[in-house]
């Protein structure tokens, strides 16, 4: 059937509604950087995330700023149904972008759409279950948290070693010192920020980020329709939307339901209301043109179809699979939390991790981590790594200071000001100056004082504690007097100054260790 | 999928013909090359500098101290005093004024060369007739929290200066006449293409080269592993100041940081004594405000190791000085 061309306005319009809040989101991240004047906190996007707030607040038992706004989204998903998913989400927008490479169209029978899409209801569980025991690992597969590690560790350090390489070359090779030098220091001083990141291990986060967004190509909005326990979360709001999709005039001709690209639409044209994401596709898709989106009950609502309505809940977990689940999580949730044994003898411990200033115990720590890489993103000297395996699989990309790349500096409470659910506190510029990350060691057998009895003390002449927690204690050799560093671990903070300047190599002379929390 | 599948079989089950076999070898070939020169372009090797001519210039005395509560007066005054900003910046002149910012702490804590110092010099030099007034330093603390809290940012911005972060690929490599420690060393090239150079050192205690004084706070042009340089800190230091040769020294003594240097914090550890030297030998100027701060200059090694090599003179009693009255 011919159709004469329509402006899709609806359509261009989610377009430029999500185009606007990947920019947005991109500019918050880029702007979480000294000195914090990109006029949005990064803590905003998790704090509208009720995957991150309800979760993380059940898990450790606190009630998390953010509830409030959270729950609106819910509120306002109730009026429009997923708007989130399909016209705000930033991986959604990814998704789509990915999405579009793939030609084919995906026609699925009611039954097998439905049993894909179960998969994110045992997901939802298993991480709703895990909260009530204690556990957060609702950042595994939260949406915001994978893209806002995605832009924050790999989109913008590869941006800014890009644009940095290539200016650097263009001013070497052609020895533009003028006009040109004088704009790129602009440019660094201002759009820029003079921070080339590095991330260790940003590739295993690209890798994930890749196979939740490349996913779109085998399928379009697989990871939204299958996985994304967030959607999932706004699917129960959904399901009982204000806003309905109406058809008018439908002859049953099956396009929207190969159009669709969360394989909502059922084969009677009617459609799951909850897995819509408001793509308005469909509208437009019509050749009959006799779909709406509108508010207004009386008329025939599409979702009442006689004799499919029953049909559907056995989308749903049954109470016999659901209670399957919470007998298989038992031992594993048994094993996980020490907090319900009291914590005795054996402390999970840092494996000598130097934390952020600040962060709570290590096992809560990990646990109210939700991964988002906004204290990373935001440190000052990029000492702020993820984490691998070093503190067990559980704590995989929570943040860890590494002198080597970067050291805590002194009077800056960057960190815990973007830390959107408190694993890292706000602390006052006087307090951060007091908290102790951990505390210097002196290898001895390495230092260039004590082993080869020459001058160096770079340690003691970095060491930002106004009275020096290093000190030095003089010796004479060989006729010569000489200053050998001494840590007074009372007066350490651990900042890791120290070690990052260290001229010892490969390995330093002085190395921070990390507290027992 | 599948039919990405049945492609890669197709693909796996081709058999490879010579010709296939050499295409493909000179595909690799021309990536390899073009990453090859890529990489060149991006990490162009350094050029080499024999340093900064040494331009022998005379004031009307060796050394001024002036003293009042203005640093900035204090500063014009000694200057003026000197001989005025001419005799060291011509017209159209680039100047580098290099104070001590490298650390993150306020003025009061006088860790860092008094903002009011380094607006006066700027005002003076463009005054003088320069085209441009550079400030930079390569810092201890992180650059950006360096440039704002030691004030000198804001300072020197309001009177015209070009006040940037040092980047560290931007560098000339040092080449000495003589033997040299330094050699090979990594050196802003900002701060050797220049027409005048001016050393703002701030006087502080140092534990190892007991105070920081103009030698030492040419460190800050240095890119690379400066903690290198403390192993035989006063050789090293005297062929780096002979590398750049300043034209004029300026020694900030407003304020002392007696003790926990080069670091400080603690104002306690601080002593006022409002007064500003300038000097055109870099040597006489560390040894006179080593001599304020109670050292003996010959005790401190830069100084010692200067005098020794004839490189700058630390007679005080027979150098011509003046003292502007407050």
């Amino acid at each position: 059937m011919k159709n004469r061309p329509r402006s899709k306005k609806l359509v261009i319009a989610r377009r430029i509604s999500q185009l606007f809040f990947l920019t947005l989101f991109i500019y918050i991240l880029w702007s979480t950087t000294y000195p914090l004047k990109g006029g949005i906190s990064p803590e905003i996007i998790f704090r509208l995330d009720p995957l991150i707030v309800f979760l993380t607040s059940l898990s450790e038992r606190v009630l998390l700023p953010g509830t409030l706004l959270s729950l609106m989204m819910i509120v306002l998903t109730f009026v429009l149904g997923r708007f989130f998913c399909g016209w705000v989400c930033p991986l959604g927008t990814l998704i789509d972008g990915f999405g579009a490479f793939r030609k084919k169209k995906n026609l699925f029978s009611d039954a097998s759409n439905r049993r894909w899409r179960r998969i994110k209801w045992f997901l939802l569980s298993a991480v709703f279950l895990s909260a009530v025991f204690g556990m957060q690992i609702a950042w595994v597969l939260d949406p915001m948290a994978t893209a806002a590690r995605f832009v924050s560790m790999n989109l913008i350090p590869t941006v800014t070693l890009t644009v940095q390489k290539i200016f650097v070359g263009l001013i070497t090779r052609f020895e533009l010192y003028g006009g040109f030098y004088d704009f790129y220091r602009n440019l660094q001083s201002s759009v820029l920020g003079v921070n080339v990141y590095y991330f260790s291990s940003s590739q295993l986060i690209f890798a994930f980020f890749l196979a939740v967004t490349a996913s779109a190509i085998a399928l379009p909005r697989l990871w939204c329709r299958m996985l994304c326990p967030l959607g999932a979360i706004y699917r129960i709001a959904a399901g009982k939307a204000l806003m309905e999709r109406r058809l008018e005039g439908c002859t049953n001709c099956g396009v929207c339901k190969s159009d669709c690209r969360m394989g909502a639409i059922r084969d009677d044209s009617g459609y799951v209301k909850g897995e819509c994401i408001l793509c308005m596709d469909c509208v437009y898709d019509c050749p009959p043109r006799g779909t709406r989106f509108g508010f207004s009950p009386g008329q025939k609502r599409s979702e009442e179809v006689p004799g499919t309505a029953a049909k559907d809940r056995k989308g749903a977990v049954s109470r016999k699979e659901f209670l399957f689940l919470l007998a298989a999580s038992i031992p594993f949730l048994g094993g996980r939390r020490r907090r319900f044994r009291g914590g005795a003898g054996v402390s999970a411990g840092t494996g000598g991790l130097i934390r952020p200033p600040g962060a709570l115990p290590e096992e809560a720590f990990v646990d109210r981590c939700v991964r988002c890489g906004n204290c990373m993103k935001v440190c000052i000297t990029n000492g702020l790594q993820p984490v691998m395996l070093e503190s067990g699989a559980g704590g995989i990309w929570t943040p860890q200071l590494v002198p080597e790349i970067g050291y805590c500096e002194y009077q800056c409470t960057l960190c815990g000001n973007v830390c959107p659910t408190g694993a890292i506190p706000k602390l006052a510029p006087e307090v951060k100056c007091r908290t102790s990350l951990g505390v210097a060691v002196v290898e001895h057998h390495a230092c260039i004082a004590w082993a080869n009895h020459e001058e160096c003390i770079v340690c003691e002449e970095h060491c930002p504690v106004p009275t020096k927690a290093i000190k030095l204690q003089e010796e004479i050799y060989d006729g010569r007097k000489i200053l050998k560093p001494v840590v007074d671990k009372d007066l350490c903070i651990g900042c890791g100054l120290c070690q990052h300047v260290c001229p010892v190599r490969p390995v330093r002379a002085i190395r921070v260790r990390g507290a027992e929390r | 999928m599948e039919k990405l599948f049945y492609r890669l079989e197709i693909f796996l089950k081709k058999q490879i013909s010579r010709g296939r076999f050499l295409k493909i070898c000179l595909g690799w070939f021309a990536v390899f090359v073009s990453e090859n020169r890529f990489l060149k372009l991006a990490f162009a090797k350094a050029a080499e500098s024999d340093g900064r001519p040494k331009r022998k210039i005379k004031g009307n005395y060796d050394l001024v101290v002036s003293e009042g509560p203005d640093p900035y007066q204090n500063t014009v005054k000694a200057i003026e005093a000197l001989g005025g900003m001419g005799l060291f910046v011509k017209k159209g002149a680039v100047v580098v004024i290099k104070p001590n910012m490298g650390w993150d702490r306020t003025p009061e804590q006088a860790a860092n060369t008094d903002p009011g110092v380094v607006a006066a010099l700027t005002d003076l030099c463009y005054k003088a007739g320069a085209k441009r007034v550079n400030i930079f330093d390569v810092t201890c603390n992180d650059e950006r929290r360096c440039y704002e809290n030691s004030g000198i940012e804001k300072a020197a911005k309001e009177k015209g200066a070009y006040v940037y972060f040092a980047n560290q690929w931007d560098v000339v490599k040092a080449k000495f006449p003589y033997k040299s420690q330094m050699e090979g060393w990594a050196i802003l090239r900002d701060a050797v293409k220049c027409d005048t150079f001016i050393n703002v050192p701030v006087l502080k205690h140092h534990s190892l080269a007991r105070l920081t004084l103009s030698m030492k706070n040419l460190m800050g042009v240095c890119a690379g592993m400066r903690g290198l340089m403390h192993q035989g800190l006063g050789e090293k230091l005297v062929d780096l100041t002979d590398f750049i040769s300043p034209e004029l020294t300026v020694v900030d003594a407003t304020r002392f940081l007696t003790r926990n240097g080069p670091s400080g914090g603690n104002v306690a550890d601080v002593t006022v004594l409002n007064k500003v030297i300038a000097a055109t030998d870099p040597v006489l100027a560390d040894a006179y405000a080593g001599e304020l701060a109670g050292v003996d200059p010959l005790s401190l090694s830069y100084v010692k190791d200067a005098v020794a090599r004839n490189f700058g003179s630390a007679d005080i009693a027979g150098a011509k000085m003046f003292s502007v009255p407050a």
